[in-house]
């Protein structure tokens, strides 16, 4: 073996030995080593210990370079930096309002889309669960998600790629009474929501994994059951408070008889299947007759089917051979006209044309569109920040100028200003973060998230603020910092003009720009929103809207119903009544489809699918629905006899009104019917789409909505007054059932609720963003004041007037304004159209809707700016001139 | 005339540093003293100085060319920067000039 040198040494100088200098010094000191051998293994060893020892007394041995300066740095950083934000006010607090409005807004926005995105993702076989969805009309157009009740055991029989297949009939409300023992009602309920039929598989197929979704007693299994149904906790606590529910009786509207079989916690919010009480699936057969259950036509829209296939399997195939199992089982004409798709989990609450249980869908383009708003609101904030920034970097350059001198290097510069940036960022988030809470709980009900979301997971919302406050530091600190550490210390100490010109001017307008174009595009947008808003609202539908009341009818009897008319006529705040099958418009209305055609016709082209309505011979005059030709329909008019509207008489190619009276034409079911009258055309659904095809027809046994024109004007309390006596008359008529109204405005308002909640979200993004970029705009000019001052003291001695240096400050960023502005109008009326073009209905885009919220801004930003040079312009000159 | 203070010892291993060219480092270094000018310094203390001469700017160092008896670290080689070629440049300069003047004493 070769002789080593000394381990001690060795050791004890890869130990202290600076990290740069280690390798070489242990290298040189082998090699001497090597060729000490020759002259003896112990002298060798003597001589490398000697010189490896004379290494401890360099004093280069012993300096480190840089790191432990730095170490010693930060603390100075933060005490700097405290110092140099407590120097400048005014900047740091415009710099923290705008971060903590921007952030704050931006939070609120995350959370909302975070929520969303959420829905029904923790279910185990989320990922292999799809909805069976129909698509339907000779054009396709027609996006259905009921399923006739025969196709899911069909399908589960005859597809093996199916592993679940469960279906759910959602109810919706009830009327509810709570049994006792001995069978007879103790306590009476009216739900509104949350009854469905759900088959026992449901909870294979959805197990809510992670969530608190737990039984609290009893099985799915017992959903197998007929008659048995499980409440969720809060229905259970409502129903029986204390008392255990479990074996109790509950019947429902009036007829069918449950027994409480178990008792689930409440179904958590980002869920589309918002039940309350589950009944038994196998319950159906007894309450739609055997014969429904092999109905392969009929189809309830609330029945859903959710299948599940193993991993890995082609949808495409799996359609292919529901198709082939629904052709087997009917005839052509149906089978073709009805297409089954699977429609991802995934895509159920993001897909408006088939819709939900809870009627809550949210596109991706709008979830992705309030991100764009958050990432604006995020620059714009930032924006204000560099801008300030490098303005005042004038004022730090003397600042500068001296750490550089005194040994700064550029690097710690730039640090001692990230850290500054940091700390800014930081305050701003921690406000932003309790303001955020505050913001989703007042605006609850404009975001249309439940109350039971607020309390966020703490380690998610920290996460996201810290990524926020890491980025907005890096992307408002980096450029600030990159201009104040370029400096040139002897420039800045040097001379006081060269400081002047610091800071990257010309790059602040561009910034400027940038976010007055982000600001103008919201402003343009929402102004089109509102006025689109107001077009819904204002627009004639073609009837009455106002002052009706509306209640759904639990009998049909015509002199129970009778009675009630007489009742309700003899009241002085009655203007009229009349009872129908379904309301002119409004959401959550009955409807009921059929087809019609000429009386030659014979192919399905032929024939027109047009909505069928019953009618009284009050309905048209309560409505003030104008008849164009022929006559009202009367009591002695049978369901031949019927008025159709102007659409159908197009779509069935009729030249007049006149033409079509006495014409008869043929029903899809070959009984023919005679015109008798046209009616002129009203909106049957939103505004967003155009009238349909609707015929009338008197058939008593039909009528299922009570409707009542209040007489003009009523005040607030002579409405309330009338409902309490309508309320009464209802209790007489009906003693078993409560009342329960709807207003026909409010109701037809409902259609624009997504659209209303958009219209008030843009409004609010708008003013926080205008509101960012205002002030911004204050501390730009503010700045420009302060370092202007002299220079305005002495144009006032030379004879400026107010308006010469008014214009002075203004004219630079008016133009800056405008140019945003002209920016801006191409891209919000690319988007503004896009938007519009989902309505059959619209405004249609004038010069005026661009221009005036283009002076709304200017307007403001002019204020701000007039606002603070008034204050310079005004100064008597003297006391500025005096003491420099 | 730029300011420099150059050490008997530095200005020695400066033009040492300069001689061995591209094989200059701490041993080689050490040996060329001993050869040329028959001094004995020890290792450490012609590291300090090569340290010193780098810090001043004289002379520049880059890690390379390990070897077996180096347990195969690297060397640390030194090359005189061009500021330290003019320092030795102006050294001998005023050097001659004064030595002109005293090897000619007939001449006074």
């Amino acid at each position: 073996m070769n002789p080593q040198p000394p381990r001690r040494i060795v050791r004890l100088i890869e130990q202290l030995a600076p990290r740069a200098f280690q390798e070489d010094i242990l290298g040189d000191l082998d090699e001497m080593f090597a060729a000490d051998l020759k002259r003896g293994n112990g002298y060798a060893r003597r001589r490398y210990t000697l010189n490896g020892l004379g290494f401890l007394f360099k004093s280069f041995f012993w300096t480190q370079k840089r790191q432990p300066q730095y170490t010693m740095m930060i603390g100075s950083y933060f005490k700097m930096a405290r110092r140099s934000l407590m120097a400048y006010k005014t900047t740091t607090s415009i710099n923290i309002l705008g971060l903590v409005i921007g952030i704050a807004t931006a939070l609120v926005i995350f959370t909302v889309t975070r929520f969303e995105k959420s829905f029904d993702k923790f279910h185990t076989q989320a990922a292999n669960t799809y909805r069976l969805v129909r698509v339907s009309g000779s054009d396709m157009s027609e996006f259905r998600t009921g399923i006739s009740l025969p196709v899911p055991p069909a399908i589960k029989a005859e597809v093996p790629e199916l592993v679940e297949v469960t279906s759910m009939e959602y109810f919706g409300g009830a009327n509810v009474e709570i049994l006792n023992a001995s069978g007879t009602t103790v306590d009476r309920y009216r739900e509104e929501a949350g009854f469905t039929f759900v088959q026992a598989n449901f909870f294979n197929v959805f197990d809510y994994r992670g969530t608190d979704l737990k039984w609290i007693s009893g099985t799915a299994s017992l959903l197998d059951k007929p008659n048995t149904m499980v409440l969720t906790k809060t229905m259970a606590q409502k129903y029986f408070g204390d008392n255990n529910p479990v074996g109790q009786v509950i019947k429902l509207q009036r007829k069918w008889d449950f027994t409480v079989a178990g008792v689930i916690e409440d179904f958590p919010s980002n869920t589309d299947f918002p039940f309350t009480v589950l009944l038994s699936y196998a319950t159906l057969p007894q309450l739609n007759g055997e014969q429904r259950m092999n109905d392969w036509v009929s189809v309830s829209d609330s029945h859903h089917t959710y299948i599940t296939v193993a991993p890995g399997t082609s949808t495409a195939d799996v359609e292919k051979k529901i198709a082939k199992t629904h052709a087997a089982h009917t005839w052509k004409e149906l089978s073709d006209s009805r297409h089954y798709l699977l429609q991802k989990l995934s895509d159920v609450h993001f897909n408006a044309k088939f819709g939900t249980y809870t009627r809550r869908t949210i596109s991706k383009e709008t979830l992705m569109g309030l991100t764009a708003v958050a990432i604006f609101l995020l620059l714009t904030a930032s924006i204000n920040y560099i801008n300030l920034s490098t303005a005042q970097s004038s004022l730090r350059a003397k600042e500068i100028g001296l750490r550089k001198v005194m040994g700064s290097i550029r690097g710690q510069v730039m640090v001692q200003y990230l850290v500054e940036t940091f700390i800014v960022v930081m305050m701003a988030a921690f406000v932003a973060l309790g303001i955020c809470q505050l913001l989703i709980f007042y605006l609850q009900g404009l975001l249309n998230m439940p109350s039971s979301t607020i309390s966020l997971p703490a380690m998610d919302t920290i996460l996201v603020v810290l990524s926020i406050v890491v980025i907005i530091t890096l992307f408002a600190g980096f450029y600030p910092s990159l201009v104040l550490s370029r400096l040139n210390p002897v420039a800045t100490l040097k001379s006081k003009f060269a400081t002047d010109r610091v800071g990257g001017f010309s790059f602040r307008k561009v910034l400027v720009v940038a976010q007055f174009t982000l600001t103008q595009i919201m402003v343009v947008g929402t102004f089109i929103i509102v006025m689109q808003m107001r077009y819904f609202g204002n627009t004639d539908m073609g009837f009455d809207k106002d002052n009706v009341i509306a209640a759904r009818i639990p009998v049909r009897d015509p002199v129970v119903l009778k009675g009630m008319e007489d009742k309700l006529r003899s009241q002085a705040f009655v203007n009229d009544v009349s009872f129908s099958y379904t309301l002119p418009g409004g959401v959550r209305r009955n409807g009921h489809y059929a087809d019609i055609g000429r009386s030659g016709a014979s192919s399905m082209h032929d024939f027109q699918v047009y909505e069928y309505v019953s009618i009284d011979e009050n309905f048209l005059s309560l409505y003030n629905i104008k008849l164009l030709a022929g006559r009202n329909l009367v009591i002695a008019d049978t369901a031949r006899n019927i008025l159709i509207n102007e659409t159908l008489l197009k779509s069935l190619a009729f030249a007049s009104p006149t033409e079509v009276i006495g014409q008869q034409l043929k029903m899809g079911d070959q009984t023919s019917v005679t015109v008798v009258g046209v009616v002129s055309d009203y909106y049957s659904n939103s505004m967003k789409e155009a009238p349909g095809n609707i015929a009338m027809v008197m058939q008593p046994e039909n009528y299922s909505i009570v409707s009542i024109k209040i007489g003009t004007p009523p005040s607030k309390i002579a409405l309330q007054n009338a409902i309490t006596v309508v309320d009464k008359i209802w209790s007489e008529t009906f003693p078993e059932f409560m009342f329960s109204y709807v207003f026909l405005d409010e109701n037809i308002a409902a259609y624009y609720v997504q659209e209303d909640r958009y219209a008030k979200l843009f409004q609010l993004f708008s003013i926080v963003l205008l509101t960012i970029g205002s002030l911004g705009l204050y501390g730009l000019i503010t700045f420009v004041v302060n370092r202007k001052g002299k220079e305005v003291a002495i144009r006032k001695v030379l004879g400026a007037s107010i308006t010469n240096i008014l214009t002075l400050f203004t004219r630079e960023y008016l133009l800056l304004i405008v140019l945003s502005f002209a920016l801006a109008v191409p891209v919000s009326f690319y988007f503004v159209n896009d938007w519009l073009s989902n309505f059959t209905n619209h405004v249609s885009l004038n010069w005026y809707y661009f221009v005036i919220p283009g002076i709304i801004v200017l307007g403001v930003a002019l204020l701000v700016i007039l606002g603070k040079s008034m204050r310079a312009a005004t100064l008597n000159p003297v006391d500025k001139l005096r003491y420099d | 005339m730029a300011r420099f203070y150059l050490g008997e010892l530095e200005e020695l291993v400066l033009l040492i540093v300069a001689m061995l060219r591209e094989e200059a480092y701490g041993v080689t270094v050490v040996a060329e003293l001993q050869k040329q000018a028959g001094r004995e310094i020890s290792i450490s203390a012609v590291h300090a100085v090569l340290h010193r001469l780098e810090e001043k700017g004289f002379v520049e160092s880059r890690m390379g060319g390990s070897s077996p008896e180096r347990g195969g670290r690297r060397k640390r080689l030194f090359r005189m920067t061009a500021y330290g070629q003019q320092v030795i440049e102006q050294l001998r300069d005023t050097r001659n000039a004064i030595w002109d003047i005293i090897g000619n004493p007939s001449a006074s």
